[in-house]
């Protein structure tokens, strides 16, 4: 019976997890634009502005070009599911994932990626100029920010002995059977924070709030899209977001995180983790005021600099060990 | 080893790194006043550094040279170095001789080199700023590159410096700094050069209208 009563509780973070993962990436969304209107001195929106704009969405009827083939509609599907995927295989707010066992950090890119694929896919679909644009530079930033997010992802996965994502924080947390390289860690989070820039669509590489043509990016796939094949987009988007903060977080300060199954410790994991993706996302709202869009054909310098900073943790993990 | 010069010796680690991090953003930075702030930066981690080795092992005379570098590098040479740039008809190097991405993977390149050349000679020092001379070894290189990357004066002038916070970055790690007579006399030598190279700089801005140094192949009686 006690295994029962295990599984039902492990089920039940899973379920949790999800929740949490759904609820919160429109309020992440709405933190950083507030923060932005605010540096701007505007009152700017609600911080729940967000989900009404998701259900308003979801309400409308979508209207779909004729010239579009089934990939255009089952994109928002594939693109919203592998970023949930994703955003479960990773610790949120307790350090043992019930589905680690599922995928390790590599499967975590991965989808991530899948999404990104078919999100290149669906902006090619409709045949419209904006729409290819937009996925060839997508095409270019994902390509350039996936080296380095995978080299800081293994500089970190060396010092924990393992490339689950589970072990790490767990073991980050606790500080026990961890590799102390502080010259390693900081280099792979300055290389990550860039990689999260890149991928989420921030302000050095792609403005989320514009809609000129000349200067959008992920804004420019998503185009065609209307009712709730554009809302689940949007939520996918602020879903990614979400999981990269989360990654940031719990990979590089997850001290608060729950490491056993109290209640006690889980309100603290729950109540710690909104308090420190709010603050980044505050932090990422900062930064988004404070510098200007680079030029398009900059970014591959700024990718450029977060693949040294990975590849440096790496040597640094191996010839700087105190 | 016991915990605390581990816990020293990681620290010291760790501000060479940010020297090291600033050598990369100089590479990677177009802007020439930005340059000279991000040496000035670097010389700071430099003076960091150095405090922080004089405190761990109590020579005192490295305090006395860390005091030099705040003011000569960090307060004198950047000022002297914006003077130059406020006279010049540019604000930033648009051509270079290897361009920005590449730039930064042979300086990527470099750091690998410089950590295979020290990886012998590391473990037979028993200082605790040891693993430092890998990384003075790599601001050497990368300085050397910044020289020859860059066509304008002044961008060639911060590689020279960088190299040669690098060299003192290395005195510090393989010996506790060089005898306090030497360490004068090079900060002394800086000094200078930085003057010279300024007052250089001036020349060939009036010269050439330019300070890019590739016109200076073209030289006639």
């Amino acid at each position: 019976m006690k295994t029962d009563v295990q599984v039902m509780l492990q089920i039940g973070f899973v379920v949790m997890q999800l929740i949490m993962l759904l609820a919160l990436s429109p309020f992440i969304v709405g933190v950083i634009r507030k923060v932005n209107a605010r540096l701007q001195c505007r009152r700017g929106a609600s911080l729940l502005q967000p989900y009404a704009d998701l259900a308003k969405l979801f309400d409308k009827q979508p209207v779909i070009s004729s010239t579009t083939s089934w990939i255009f509609t089952a994109a928002p599907y594939i693109v919203f599911a592998s970023t949930v995927a994703a955003g479960l295989l990773m610790p949120v707010f307790i350090s043992h994932t019930p589905l680690n066992f599922a995928g390790n950090i590599i499967a975590l890119v991965y989808l991530l990626a899948l999404g990104t694929f078919f999100l290149i896919l669906a902006g090619l679909d409709a045949g419209s100029a904006f729409g290819g644009m937009g996925s060839s530079r997508e095409a270019i930033v994902a390509t350039l920010a996936e080296p380095a997010m995978i080299l800081s992802i293994l500089a970190i996965a060396l010092t924990a002995g393992s490339t689950n994502l589970s072990t790490i924080v767990h073991q980050s947390a606790l500080l026990e059977g961890m590799v102390l390289a502080p010259p390693a860690h900081l280099m792979a989070l300055a290389a990550m924070f860039i990689v999260t820039l890149a991928e989420t669509g921030r302000v050095p590489v792609d403005n989320p709030a514009t809609h000129l043509e000349l200067t959008m990016i992920h804004e420019a796939m998503l185009l065609e899209y209307s009712g709730r094949y554009l809302a689940l987009m949007e939520w996918a988007a602020g879903i990614k977001l979400l999981v990269f903060l989360t990654l940031l977080v719990n990979v590089f300060a997850p001290w608060g995180i729950a490491t056993e199954a109290t209640p006690l410790a889980l309100a603290t994991g729950v109540a710690v983790y909104i308090v420190k993706v709010t603050g980044l996302a505050v932090i990422i709202g900062v930064i988004e005021s404070m510098f200007a869009k680079l030029r398009l054909f900059r970014v591959p310098e700024l990718l450029g600099s977060a693949f040294i900073l990975a590849l440096l943790a790496l040597v640094f993990f191996y010839t700087l060990r105190g | 080893m016991s915990e605390s010069t581990q816990l020293g010796s990681q620290l010291v680690d760790l501000c060479s790194v940010l020297l090291l991090l600033s050598c990369f953003a100089i590479v990677a930075q177009r802007r020439l006043s930005a340059c000279v702030d991000l040496f000035a930066l670097q010389s700071f981690f430099l003076a960091t550094t150095a405090a922080l080795v004089a405190f761990l092992t109590g020579h005192r005379h490295i305090y006395l040279a860390a005091a030099l570098t705040v003011v000569i590098k960090v307060i004198v040479l950047p000022r002297i170095l914006r003077k130059v740039i406020e006279r010049l008809n540019v604000s930033r190097e648009l051509v270079m001789n290897i361009n920005i991405p590449a730039g930064l993977l042979i300086c990527g390149g470099l750091v690998v080199v410089a950590f295979f050349i020290t990886q012998p000679i590391i473990p037979l020092g028993y200082l605790l700023t040891r693993d430092s001379l890998a990384l003075a070894l790599a601001i050497i290189l990368i300085g050397l590159f910044t020289m020859i990357a860059r066509k304008k004066a002044v961008t060639q002038m911060v590689g020279f410096l960088v190299m040669e916070n690098g060299v003192f970055l290395g005195t510090t790690a393989a010996a506790y700094g060089m005898p306090l007579i030497v360490e004068l006399g090079v900060f002394f030598d800086v000094l200078v050069a930085g003057l010279i190279a300024g007052i250089y700089t001036h020349r060939l801005q009036d010269a050439f209208d330019s300070v890019d140094t590739s016109e200076l192949t073209v030289l006639k009686e």
